[in-house]
């Protein structure tokens, strides 16, 4: 697995995976990549107890350590920040829990690649509870976004995507889902859905979707978002209407 | 009494303003608001009367209200620069501790690049270098 840092092509796709205490399962998701495909990787470690990083590290992985936990989208942005900073044109970002494959990243780089779009969402509307159906569809309601699997975390962004998102309006999010959609809705760029499939977590358990309270108070985040960043022409839309 | 008692923890409020900047656990642009706000608080306990004139001249019938009614007010709009500030300063450090992060990949990407470390309790500076 050829290093981030090291020469080549300054415009390769990077591969950014967010991981938590994923001592795990980071090392098969990793091998995993290598068998599907040759871009640099780099883990962000967000402030994992266990040996995340050294793990990532033995599998070849680059590795970014964060001093203090910053949530899931605050460690993929460091990814984003880190592509930038190198020079990568396109960055696609995965799960570190072995949900997402990498068999379907060519997909997702296709569809930024072709000019179809600046964010191809890898799109699975078919796992999940039914309270996280209700939850997406609460949230496409009010936000006006209209794409299938608006909390995958399996995506594809392009240069332009990158910069907005590296910036200091994205550090105010504190997940990666609607805010960051609404945030390129707002910056003109184009999202759609790519169809993919999914594996189960490999731990059975959602983060966001912890406990009861956690899914309240992430529902009254996503929708007061939602409300206060709704825009009246949104740009995001599913593959059907782009 | 009330007016005394008002005057004194406005006057109070003052001292303790004045100590924390002089100790340097206050900044000075935020004792700036604090201190207006002790300053009124001295005014209503010296010069009750204003408040009376004011609340009769905009026809509220007890006075008291308009007071903790300004009071309220006053208060909400400092907790929301509190906020904001707040808001401000946690994306600086979030962007920080996402910055030390790439740039310590970088130093070790940087360390493991060199042919070498030199020897525990090693010289770094060549025989002619300052």
């Amino acid at each position: 697995m050829p290093r981030p840092d090291s020469p080549g092509p300054a415009s390769a796709p990077l591969i950014v995976i967010p991981a938590y205490n994923e001592a795990g399962n980071i090392g098969p998701v990793l091998a995993q990549i290598r068998a599907c495909c040759d871009y640099p990787v780099v883990v962000i470690d967000d402030g994992s107890s266990d040996a995340t990083a050294s793990e990532a590290r033995a599998a070849g992985a680059q590795t970014l350590r964060l001093v203090s936990r910053l949530g899931a989208w605050g460690a993929t942005q460091t990814g984003l920040r880190y592509a930038v900073q190198k020079g990568h044109d396109v960055v696609v970002t995965m799960d570190a829990d072995g949900q997402h494959e990498a068999r379907w990243v060519e997909d997702l780089l296709a569809a930024v690649a072709s000019g179809a779009a600046d964010v191809a969402v890898g799109s699975y509307p078919l796992r999940g509870s039914p309270l996280r159906k209700l939850a997406w569809g609460m949230t496409r309601r009010v936000s006006g976004i209209a794409l299938d699997d608006i909390t995958s975390g399996f995506r594809a962004y392009n240069r332009q995507a990158l910069e907005v998102l590296s910036g200091w309006r994205g550090t105010m999010l504190e997940y990666q889902d609607v805010g960051v959609l609404m945030l390129l809705n707002a910056n003109a760029l184009r999202v759609i859905d790519v169809p993919v499939e999914m594996r189960e977590r490999s731990d059975g358990k959602s983060r966001v979707f912890s406990s009861w309270l956690s899914v309240a108070y992430y529902m009254c985040y996503t929708l007061l978002l939602g409300f206060c960043k709704r825009r009246s022409s949104p740009a995001v839309r599913a593959a059907g209407e782009a | 009494m009330v007016t005394v008692v008002i005057s004194t923890v406005g006057l109070f409020a003052a001292a303790v303003i004045v100590l924390l900047v002089r100790r340097d656990r206050l900044h000075t642009n935020h004792a700036m608001a604090w201190l207006v706000l002790a300053a009124g608080l001295a005014l209503l306990g010296f010069a009750p009367g204003i408040i009376d004139a004011i609340a009769h001249r905009l026809g509220i019938a007890y006075p008291p209200t308009l007071a903790l009614l300004l009071a309220l007010v006053a208060l909400t709009i400092k907790l929301l620069v509190v906020d904001i500030e707040y808001a401000r300063l946690q994306n600086e450090s979030q962007r920080t501790i996402q910055r030390l992060a790439i740039l310590e990949s970088e130093l070790e990407s940087l360390r493991e690049r060199l042919p070498s470390e030199p020897a525990p309790g090693a010289r770094h500076d060549s025989p002619g270098s300052e």
